[in-house]
């Protein structure tokens, strides 16, 4: 019952997906606009059949209907049902079910927030684009990833259990979904870039209009990414977050490009210009979510996380082929007709810092890729293994980590169109002083290393410099009347919040490694130890057990409270022990705990790893302030006065053109008035006299 | 920040003095406390580019399984007799084959992955120049008077609110 | 590999010298950078998709060992019933060493056929097999032998060094060595007794 419910769902969306295609092609073929508005219904269908299918999994896994061969793989009855529930996605076939459900979601959305235009033939080559990669993710479902597929045989009395360290954290049922929130969401973005290419309407501010949705998904992405490397943390009993391996890559390669484009379509909205090159890196950031995913499922690459391989992973990779092809394709047949003219005046302005960021976060991509594919490389031509990893890694990016830095602390102090190193020493005397003033403290509290050194030094430059802009932008606000808090809301702002959560992040990260001891001590019973001055008390073994699990437990005393448990587990009766690490955190420092060895005899000494690592907790911190940061970017500004001028007044030009005030960098300080710039109103001199349609803005868009 | 005349004018020697502060705080956090390494403090940095042969890509230094204690061990001893870091990586270069070093050597086919990103970013940096370098001359832009009365009628649209005009999108 | 991501290209922004009206025409008379790029991202997009294509999946790919064809390390010390064990006891035989450990299941699999072994080689007295405990307690280690009617000396290796020697990554792995003691085969998993058989009359006929 469970697998015919399934099956249905599957191939609703599957059908939804084809026919809604097929009607929106002949929409656009016969520029029906009827057939466009009809079209749109198909979501719906979609999404139904989505949630149909999810909803016959579950049930099956909450059931224990283990008739179901992936229930019968990734459940038992001794599953506790968070885990359970969670199980949905913890293995292939159900992963590429919930990436369906996130995909439906996000086109009926698409759909219902665009629906007063379907009619308009740019918007329909959006929903087919989004159709027909439904369809292929459902048809994926339909045939070799089916996750309905019953058990040949007879029906098992008992399942396997989910992957061991898939149920000892409740972070598994927040880091997948989340992470598919913003993989899956870059595919919205991705349909209007591809529709503006095929439209040949690029300069109309669907790009601008749909930044908001790579905004929404880019957050999720990162908050994914970042409780990945928190359950890696809580789990996996290294000490680490991040281990360069090369599923984390794959789901960085995505982000990377769309934190370039979140930067460099700002260009395009305050002066219209990088049109092309920020629809390069739309397509580029969908293409990575596929290629990701490739890695992450075919079984190619050897990880930690990876799915088992299976004969998906061709399929995968022939979808990311047809997506290069395509997105490549139309760049090279649209893109040099549709450059936007004008030009940037001179590299020593926010244009320029943001062309600079996008080399940098362009070469991360490259380096990450590089690195995780590399292996492959050299294993088709010299028929050896070697291993990239973390140290190679560490090495290429700290340098660009820290260009970054000082960029996030320069950029928002520089001016539109053109700077001088007056405007710039004035601007950032304070937060350099700031910086310095870090330096120093960071010496004197022991940090050493030129990179770490580096990092304390211009993470303080950095954070003050946005700190700056933030009171400006407050100030600015509470002068004009409108309360100062709308400083700190918006694009601009919220993105100075955002840095300022980089930055904390990036500076716990540097204190962790430069400043963090790792120990192995072996204590008896009762005996304590001093490592990095925290008391380490062991007590003794406990042996705990319960229906999935039989753990051994040492508890252990940091400094007198506690206890805290790290064990080694078993699940199931055949499986190898795995240890789970126990974690004291306070705003300080995170006293991590292992047992790496067991006594031979009971009463015995016990090995136990202690790593002591300062500031670990203001990486999460750092995380949130991230993400408050990009929940405040998203709420709208005020509607800004298309006629108030956005930049410093270029001397050639500043006459007469409405310059109400005069002194060079004064707009700048004041960044509550630059949100919600309407689009191309002010479009270089020129463009209007073709006759082009292209820069009437659609009305209604968001 | 409104600059009061004063600190325009000195801004350049406090820009000096903070760079000369800097400069000493990052001597100071370069060599001081540096000192000879420790035999263990040595055999920790050959465990980080090591990987655990039993493990997907963790360092020795950084994981518990039985091989990264075996081979902890054994650098440790060979440490202690005086081998080199390069001999220690080839000896077990020589028991796990080369995919034993997290870090690719740079010499043969695996300096790929250390010049090709050198090269990126040299070229993007240049390719960056070269654009700039191009447009060096100034844009030239002329303003016509059919530019001027364009201007004053958009303005005019927008000060007074025509009807008629498309309202302009909410973002 | 990005759209974005080849070296040495600015951004497709400007038209160059467009002249005195900047406009479609200018646009057109500008240089086709992006077809180029294009073009260029492409072709590495292709190479690396091959390269993809033609990866075999990675549990499959055998890792060569490096001893083969060098001398193999030797295997000595104390076995699970207590005695000795060393060099002198498989001089001048075919010599199977097999790293195994109770908890692992391929090494529960592959004890009937490696008890088939020693006890066809037992009487010709050619081949000799050796056990090394992986990472185990003695007392499972002694309880996984007996269960399992192994007879052939298993050799205790405290601190993991033999394996290191050998450069055991996993359980079970088996090594071949001929009687000149040159490592001459190296299998990955669970064993079976022609496996092991054809090895031995592999690098027989190869005069190894």
């Amino acid at each position: 019952m469970n697998a015919a419910l399934g099956h249905t769902g599957v191939l609703l969306g599957l059908v939804g997906s084809v026919a809604g295609a097929g009607v929106v092609v002949y929409g656009l073929v016969r520029r029906r606009p009827s057939s466009l508005r009809a079209g749109q219904i198909y979501a719906g269908l979609i999404l139904l059949g989505a949630v149909v299918a999810t909803v016959a999994m579950e049930r099956a896994l909450v059931t224990h209907d283990f008739s179901i061969a992936f229930v019968a793989e990734n459940n038992s009855r001794s599953t506790p049902l968070l885990y359970t529930i969670t199980g949905m996605w913890s293995a292939l076939a159900g992963s590429i079910l919930l990436w369906a459900l996130v995909l439906s979601g996000y086109i009926a959305a698409m759909v219902w927030r665009f629906r007063r235009q379907a009619a308009d033939a740019l918007v329909g080559w959006a929903t087919l684009v989004t159709y027909m990669v439904a369809a292929f993710f459902f048809a994926l479902m339909a045939g070799p990833a089916d996750p309905f597929q019953t058990v040949s045989g007879h029906v098992p009395v008992n399942g396997l259990g989910p992957n061991v360290l898939l149920q000892d954290n409740p972070l598994v049922a927040f880091h997948p979904p989340l992470l598919y929130l913003g993989l899956v969401g870059f595919t919205i973005p991705f349909a209007f870039a591809v529709a503006s290419l095929v439209t040949g309407r690029i300069g109309e501010g669907w790009q601008v209009a749909t930044r908001r949705w790579t905004l929404f998904a880019w957050a999720f992405l990162t908050v994914g990414v970042l409780l990945g490397a928190w359950w890696s943390y809580q789990v996996l009993g290294w000490g680490g977050f991040w281990g360069w391996d090369p599923v984390e890559n794959a789901s960085v390669l995505p982000w990377l490009c769309a934190t370039a484009y979140l930067h460099s379509v700002m260009v395009q909205e305050r002066r219209g210009l990088l049109r092309v090159w920020n629809l390069s890196l739309v397509i580029s950031t969908f293409s990575l979510t596929i290629l990701g995913t490739f890695l992450t499922r075919s079984g190619v690459i050897e990880s930690v996380h990876a799915f088992s391989d299976s004969d998906i992973g061709g399929l995968l990779l022939g979808f990311f082929g047809v997506v290069v092809v395509g997105g490549v394709g139309l760049i090279a047949w649209r893109g040099d007709r549709l450059r936007s003219p004008g030009g940037i005046d001179s590299p020593f302005s926010r244009e320029g810092a943001f062309l600079l960021n996008n080399l940098l976060f362009v070469l991360l991509a490259v380096i990450v890729l590089l690195g995780t594919v590399f292996p492959l490389l050299y294993e088709a031509f010299e028929h050896q293994q070697v291993t990239v990893g973390a140290p190679y890694f560490d090495a290429l990016t700290l340098p660009i980590g820290l260009a970054l830095l000082v960029l996030m602390a320069i950029g928002p102090a520089l001016p539109w169109r053109k700077a001088t190193a007056g405007t710039l020493r004035e601007r950032l005397v304070v937060p350099a002083g700031v910086g310095v003033l870090v330096a120093v403290v960071s010496v004197i509290a022991g940090v050493r290393g030129i990179g770490a050194v580096l990092a304390f030094c211009l993470g303080g430059f950095a954070a003050a410099s946005n700190v700056r802009q933030l009171v400006l932008a407050a100030r600015g606000a509470h002068r004009h009347g409108v309360g100062a808090w709308r400083g700190l809301v918006g694009r601009a702002n919220g993105g100075m919040v955002v840095h300022i959560g980089v930055v904390v992040i990036a500076v716990a990260l540097a204190a962790a490694t430069s400043l963090g001891h790792r120990a192995e001590v072996t204590l008896s019973p009762g005996e304590t130890t001093t490592v990095d001055g925290q008391h380490i008390t062991f007590e003794k073994l406990v042996v705990v057990t319960s229906p999935a699990r039989t753990a051994t437990e040492a508890l252990v005393l940091v400094n007198g409270h506690g206890p805290y448990r790290p064990a080694v587990s078993q699940y199931g009766t055949n499986t190898e022990p795995v240890g789970t690490p126990a974690i004291d955190s306070n705003i300080l420092h995170d006293v991590y705990l292992t047992v790496d060895s067991l006594p031979s005899s009971s009463g015995g000494p016990v090995g136990i790893g202690v790593t002591v690592q300062p500031l670990v907790t203001w990486l999460w911190v750092g995380g949130a302030i991230l993400v408050l940061g990009s929940v405040l970017a998203a709420v709208p500004g005020r509607r800004r006065r298309p006629t108030d001028p956005v930049s410093a007044p270029v001397p050639a030009v500043a006459d007469g053109n409405g310059a109400g005030r005069g002194r060079p960098g004064d707009d700048d300080d004041e960044p509550v008035a630059s949100d919600d710039v309407v689009p191309p109103v002010t479009v270089p001199v020129g463009d209007l006299e073709d006759g082009r349609a292209d820069e009437r803005v659609p009305a209604g868009s968001p | 920040m409104r600059p009061r005349p004063g600190l325009r004018a000195s801004s350049g020697l406090v820009w000096m003095a903070l760079a000369v502060v800097l400069a000493v705080a990052l001597v100071f956090g370069v060599s001081s406390g540096r000192g000879p390494l420790t035999a263990s403090q040595r055999a920790e940095a050959i465990d980080s580019v090591l990987k655990c042969p039993s493990c997907d890509g963790i360092s020795v230094a950084d994981s518990s399984a039985s091989t990264a204690a075996a081979v902890r061990q054994v650098v440790l001893a060979r440490v202690r007799e005086g081998q080199s870091d390069t001999q220690i990586e080839q000896y077990l270069e020589t028991r796990y084959g080369p995919s034993i070093l997290l870090r690719p050597p740079t010499t043969g086919l695996t300096a790929v992955v250390w010049v090709v990103p050198l090269l990126a970013g040299a070229g993007g940096i240049g390719g960056l120049g070269l654009f700039f370098w191009r447009r060096r001359r100034p844009l030239e832009v002329r303003v016509t008077p059919e530019d001027r009365a364009l201007v004053d009628r958009v303005l005019a649209a927008h000060e007074h609110g025509a009807a008629g005009q498309p309202a302009p999108p909410r973002r | 590999m990005t759209v974005a991501a080849t070296p040495g290209t600015a951004p497709p922004v400007d038209p160059g010298d467009a002249g005195p009206s900047p406009g479609t025409a200018g646009a057109r008379r500008g240089r086709h950078t992006a077809r180029w790029t294009a073009g260029g991202v492409l072709l590495v997009i292709a190479a690396l998709v091959a390269l993809l294509a033609t990866r075999p999946p990675a549990t499959a790919t055998e890792v060569a060992t490096p001893l083969l064809g060098k001398p193999a390390p030797s295997v000595s010390g104390t076995t699970l019933s207590g005695g000795r064990f060393g060099p002198s006891a498989y001089r001048g035989r075919w010599v199977v060493v097999n790293f195994s450990a109770s908890w692992c299941p391929p090494c529960q699999q592959e004890q009937p056929a490696l008890v088939a072994f020693a006890y066809h080689h037992r009487a010709p007295g050619d081949a000799v097999l050796v056990g090394v405990v992986y990472d185990d307690s003695t007392s499972s280690a002694r309880a996984f032998a007996s269960s399992s009617g192994a007879t052939w000396p298993s050799v205790v290796d405290p601190g993991g060094q033999i394996a290191l020697r050998y450069g055991v990554r996993g359980p079970p792995e088996t090594f071949v060595i001929s009687p000149s003691g040159t490592v001459v085969a190296h299998l990955d998993g669970a064993v079976t007794t022609a496996d092991l058989d054809d090895q031995i009359a592999a690098a027989h006929a190869a005069g190894l």
